[in-house]
């Protein structure tokens, strides 16, 4: 089994417990440890990253924890990695050189004008 | 439930007999790390600073604080003897404390060598006197412990912060006491927290720590590291997401008070339950911050890594099953592969801090602490944001 987490009803995202391959499918468990839905990846999910259960639009807020953790900046499609290159923060958001590095390292194309903006 | 503790002569509790060490300005650390080899229960408390008092009067408050803390049973405080932070400012509020507390200026003791000799031979009279300490049976009610989170990664969402969370909810319906800060990492938290103030007054001033601390950090001229890159690459992607995930560790209880500390005030918990306070997102000094506001330790949160402070004994728990080792004292990884439930991890949490407030050392105590550091406000920065005209005094 591939274990992902929901953590809250209403979450558009599942966070990964192992590392996905592009192409594997994801088993998405809720809190109290229930298979609730599978969901094919499009991208390489890295352990403890996330995976969006439904499609999301650019500037749609992202939920998770049940709450508003960012705002999509991309259009996000199910199975895709949702992370620093489709989503910024709603308050204070990391600076773009910074996300970058963070792309850099974990292998995230960095598309040419890449800003992060809507 | 209770532990077994040192009674304090002004009727507080103490979990360990330490013997702090105060370096009143940077220039006596030296002397007093010469004279702390000497004993296993000293710990040095430094103003890395400076040794003047203008602008750094958060500082002091906090070296006397910290001398309050009733870990400390013993005080010495050094000074050089040319600055102007004067021993006597700091041990002149400890009278009422009734602790031994003794000062030696190096100038006036005749030189660093001698200074160094004397230091040692008050240590052996402060040990004569923690000898003497026995442990008594005291309630949860007088126990306070700070609940901070640091290197945390995917795990401290999903087992750490919610295992931890749950008990500093059954600490409280214990009688206990539990003090959580961050507040910058509290950015997006705000319908949560007024649900839990316990007053409309009480919202009002979390709203404005809070919001004063989004201020300090969006000041232009450098990049603001809201997380570090590891952080994101180990999957949090936004400061709101960083902030949801750490706010479980907070538990669930009403939110007493949040307690400031500034160059006028250290506000201390008033009565048992759960408070905000100012405590910083940076381990050092939140070591130092929560042992400030009195508490015995602290409950700390973290994909696997070892912060430890001397003064304040830290339990580490951990969910990261790549990450952990013996510096961690709760395993939580059976929350993330679906073994064990939160209601057995925070269980296990409750044990372990029991077991250590009565004397059982935790996985780093003795070995890996970290500095003491003096963390502080910005009094020139506060003043020009307009932080300042509204603080508690």
């Amino acid at each position: 089994m591939n274990r992902f987490v929901k953590m809250h009803d209403l979450d558009m995202v599942a966070t990964a417990l192992v590392d996905l391959k592009k192409g594997e499918t994801a088993h998405i468990y809720s809190t109290d440890n229930v298979l609730i839905a599978e969901c094919e990846s499009l991208d390489h999910i890295p352990y403890g990253n996330k995976i969006a259960l439904i499609p999301i639009k650019s500037g749609e807020q992202i939920v998770k924890y049940g709450a508003n953790i960012g705002a999509c900046t991309a259009e996000i499609q199910r199975g895709a990695l949702v992370h620093v290159h489709n989503v910024k923060s709603n308050v204070v958001d990391i600076p773009p050189v910074f996300k970058k590095e963070i792309m850099r390292q974990m292998g995230i194309d960095v598309k040419e004008g890449f800003t992060n903006e809507f | 439930m209770n532990f077994k503790g040192f009674l304090r002569p002004d009727g507080s509790v103490g979990i360990r007999n330490r013997v702090l060490i105060i370096a009143v300005d940077e220039c006596c650390d030296g002397i007093a790390r010469a004279i702390a080899k000497t004993s296993d229960d000293a710990v040095v408390l430094t103003n890395a600073y400076t040794c003047m008092l203008g602008g750094n009067e958060e500082t002091l408050n906090q070296m006397i604080a910290n001398a309050e803390n009733p870990n400390v049973a013993a005080v010495l405080v050094l000074a050089m003897g040319c600055g102007s932070i004067l021993p006597s400012q700091v041990m002149e509020p400890l009278k009422s404390t009734g602790k031994p507390v003794e000062s030696l200026i190096c100038q006036t003791v005749g030189g660093t060598r001698k200074t160094v000799d004397a230091g040692v031979a008050i240590l052996k009279g402060f040990e004569a006197y923690t000898n003497t300490l026995i442990r008594e049976e005291v309630p949860m009610s007088k126990l306070v412990v700070g609940i901070k989170c640091g290197g945390s990664d995917t795990s401290s969402g999903i087992a750490s912060n919610p295992s931890v969370g749950l008990a500093a909810d059954k600490l409280i319906d214990l009688g206990g006491t539990c003090i959580g800060g961050e507040l910058f990492e509290l950015q997006g938290c705000q319908d949560a927290l007024r649900a839990r103030a316990s007053s409309p007054e009480t919202y009002l001033k979390i709203e404005r720590l809070i919001e004063n601390e989004r201020m300090r950090w969006s000041v232009e001229g450098t990049d603001v590291e809201t997380m570090s890159i590891g952080n994101s690459i180990g999957g949090l992607t936004t400061i709101e997401e960083k902030s949801l995930g750490a706010m479980h560790k907070f538990g669930s209880k009403e939110i007493v008070d949040i307690l400031e500390i500034n160059d006028k005030v250290v506000e201390k918990p008033s009565k048992s339950g759960f408070y905000l306070s100012e405590a910083t997102m940076l381990c050092g000094g939140a070591g130092v911050n929560y042992a400030s506001y009195g508490a015995h330790m602290i409950l700390w949160t973290s994909g696997a890594a070892g912060f430890e402070n001397p003064l304040v004994p830290v339990i580490r728990v951990s969910g990261n099953e790549d990450l952990i080792n013996d510096d961690i004292d709760v395993d939580a990884t059976g929350i993330m592969n679906g073994k064990e439930n939160l209601d057995t991890v925070s269980n296990r949490v409750i044990d372990k801090l029991v077991e250590v407030a009565s004397g059982q050392p935790t996985q780093l105590e003795g070995l890996g602490g970290a500095t003491l550091t003096l963390y502080q406000k910005d009094q020139r920065l506060d003043t020009l944001l307009n932080i300042r005209c509204n603080k508690a005094q």
